[in-house]
């Protein structure tokens, strides 16, 4: 999936002015970060594009189609075809993991053969097809960050979005998640993770695009 | 629906065109469709199982609820069949105008004999009257000293039907009819306890209607209170299921379902403490019956009724789900 900003603004209602003037563009199949300090505009750049929000001047392209013409009925079609990780990893504790990662077929109405075929694949990729009986309560952080990752990428979504993913995670299993979401690049999903984990970030040698009080400061390079 | 996008750039469009492929509505499926509609009723159903407790509450404010309404249903349709039973053979007086000769009377009484609704006629002269007052008043007296018989000829008709609350409009259309005739000066129908009876009968009705009326608004804010704290405890779940897009048709779903089986379970309780119930009079009621001697049986809830009051039941849970979960599902937003 390609994505496009265009001079995008978002001011609440509140007055505060959240990001202004906002233009980067993602091709298809790219990894990129996304950096600033905390309240800098990562996760409101996220929420537009997942249409939880919406922008109050400037352009959203995704796939060439502006998100501003899709009416509130078309919000569910688009979100389906976006994978979301968050930082609070928002499983549902009264269900066991493989319903929680079946969710997202659930809701479009995939055929129960096919949810059980998919939701194992997508625990398999993330290496917990073992857990599935289990409540994710039971999990590590770790493994519900996986497990989060999991449900993201099980409708196969051609844009994975992550904010905050290694938020209270120790160095080594951060790693090993931001290593999961380069596997999916790899297979050409378009990937953008909003993190202030600079140092991670900078290892990961992926376009770093910063962010600072709303405005884009710096997009390209590798971090530093 | 979905809309395209109304404004591309036209060197874009040539490569957009190949690599993807914005959502289209799906086509209506309808296996798919039943099989999530049959999975939503069956977990709505589980659901309430896993609070037993506050379920059979919910449930068993709604039957008492819906009870009431459907035990004075019950009542009063045993209070029309005991009442449909009793008749009575009524007359229509018809009081002519004084200044009428004999002649003129006569033939009006002979043309209404002919009327296929009335049995017959009964002729009374001034004469005839004057002796039938004299006799029953003991105003003799005052009666000779008056220059002239004051009484006008009166016609008594006797109608072909024998009348009983159901079929009293037809003989006051009747009554109406021959009051309306150029020599009758003023019609009377003689059926006043009927009329009292059916009085009392719409009265009760009206009653009854009122009641239904306020309980089944109360049925509606049971069920939309229940839905709306089931709403609020599974807040969590709403929003996961709004970002990984769920329309909100398929979250209002489960709860409008939580509706329904609140409604037919209450309807279902409700049926039965109605059963029960007119089981319980119906000993001490036949008793009663057999002291007045008539072929009268006690009636109580037949499977018609059942079934309406399970489809009206099952209706206000799912209005009162809807209303419910409309208002309380659009505050849950995801932030």
């Amino acid at each position: 999936m390609e994505i496009e900003f265009q001079r995008v603004g978002k001011k609440y209602e509140s007055g505060q002015e959240a990001l202004s003037q906002v233009s980067f563009h993602l091709q298809q199949g790219e990894m990129a970060f996304l950096t600033g300090h905390s309240g800098a505009g990562k996760s409101t750049l996220m929420k537009l594009m997942m249409m939880i929000e919406r922008q109050t001047s400037g352009q959203i392209l995704i796939d060439g189609v502006d998100l501003r013409t899709l009416s509130r009925r078309a919000i569910p079609q688009h979100r389906r075809r976006v994978g979301v990780v968050f930082q609070n990893h928002q499983l549902l504790f009264d269900r066991s993991v493989f319903h929680n990662v079946a969710l997202p077929l659930q809701v479009s109405g995939a055929d129960p053969q096919q949810i059980a075929k998919r939701v194992r694949a997508a625990l398999d990729k993330v290496g917990l097809l073992d857990k599935e009986k289990y409540n994710p309560m039971a999990l590590s952080g770790g493994e519900q960050q996986r497990i989060g990752i999991a449900r993201a990428v099980v409708n196969k979504p051609q844009l994975l979005l992550a904010d905050e993913p290694t938020g209270n995670l120790d160095p080594k299993l951060s790693a090993e998640i931001m290593n999961l979401f380069q596997e999916f690049n790899r297979v050409g999903v378009t990937v953008l993770v909003a993190s202030h984990d600079l140092a991670l970030v900078a290892r990961m040698r992926h376009r770093v695009l910063t962010l600072s009080h709303g405005r884009m400061v710096n997009d390209g390079g590798f971090g530093s | 629906m979905t809309q395209r996008p109304n404004q591309r750039g036209a060197t874009r469009q040539s490569v957009k065109a190949t690599q993807h492929h914005w959502p289209t509505r799906s086509a209506f499926q309808p296996g798919k469709y039943f099989r999530q509609h049959q999975a939503t009723l069956a977990e709505s159903f589980m659901r309430l199982v896993h609070y037993p407790l506050a379920s059979v509450m919910t449930v068993m404010v709604i039957a008492i609820a819906l009870s009431l309404p459907g035990g004075l249903y019950v009542l009063l349709k045993n209070v029309h069949a005991v009442t449909d039973q009793w008749e009575q053979q009524s007359v229509i007086t018809l009081y002519l105008f004084p200044e009428l000769e004999d002649t003129q009377a006569l033939a009006l009484s002979h043309r209404l004999s002919a009327q296929e609704e009335i049995a017959s006629v009964e002729y009374i002269s001034k004469e005839e009257g004057l002796r039938y007052f004299e006799r029953s008043s003991g105003y003799e007296q005052i009666m000779s000293a008056l220059p002239e018989n004051p009484l006008p000829i009166v016609l008594r008709v006797l109608p072909n039907e024998v009348v009983d609350v159901a079929t009293l409009p037809n003989l006051q259309a009747l009554r109406d009819q021959l009051a309306s005739q150029k020599e009758v000066d003023h019609a009377e129908l003689d059926a006043q306890w009927l009329q009292r009876l059916a009085s009392i009968l719409s009265f009760g009705q009206r009653f009854s209607y009122a009641l239904s009326i306020l309980l089944i608004v109360a049925v509606l804010l049971i069920v939309g209170n229940t839905i709306r704290m089931a709403v609020e405890s599974r807040r969590d779940e709403v929003l996961v299921m709004k970002l990984v897009g769920a329309t909100d048709a398929y979250i209002r779903r489960p709860f409008l379902y939580m509706g329904f089986w609140f409604g037919v379970l209450g309807g279902c309780f409700a049926s039965l403490c109605i059963l029960v119930l007119s089981w319980w009079v119906s000993s001490p009621a036949e008793r009663l019956i057999e002291l007045y001697q008539s072929g009268f049986q006690l009636q109580t809830f037949n499977a018609d009724e059942i079934v309406l009051c399970l489809t009206i039941s099952a209706l206000v849970g799912v209005i009162g789900a809807w209303i419910a979960v409309n208002r309380h599902i659009a505050n849950i937003e995801l932030q």
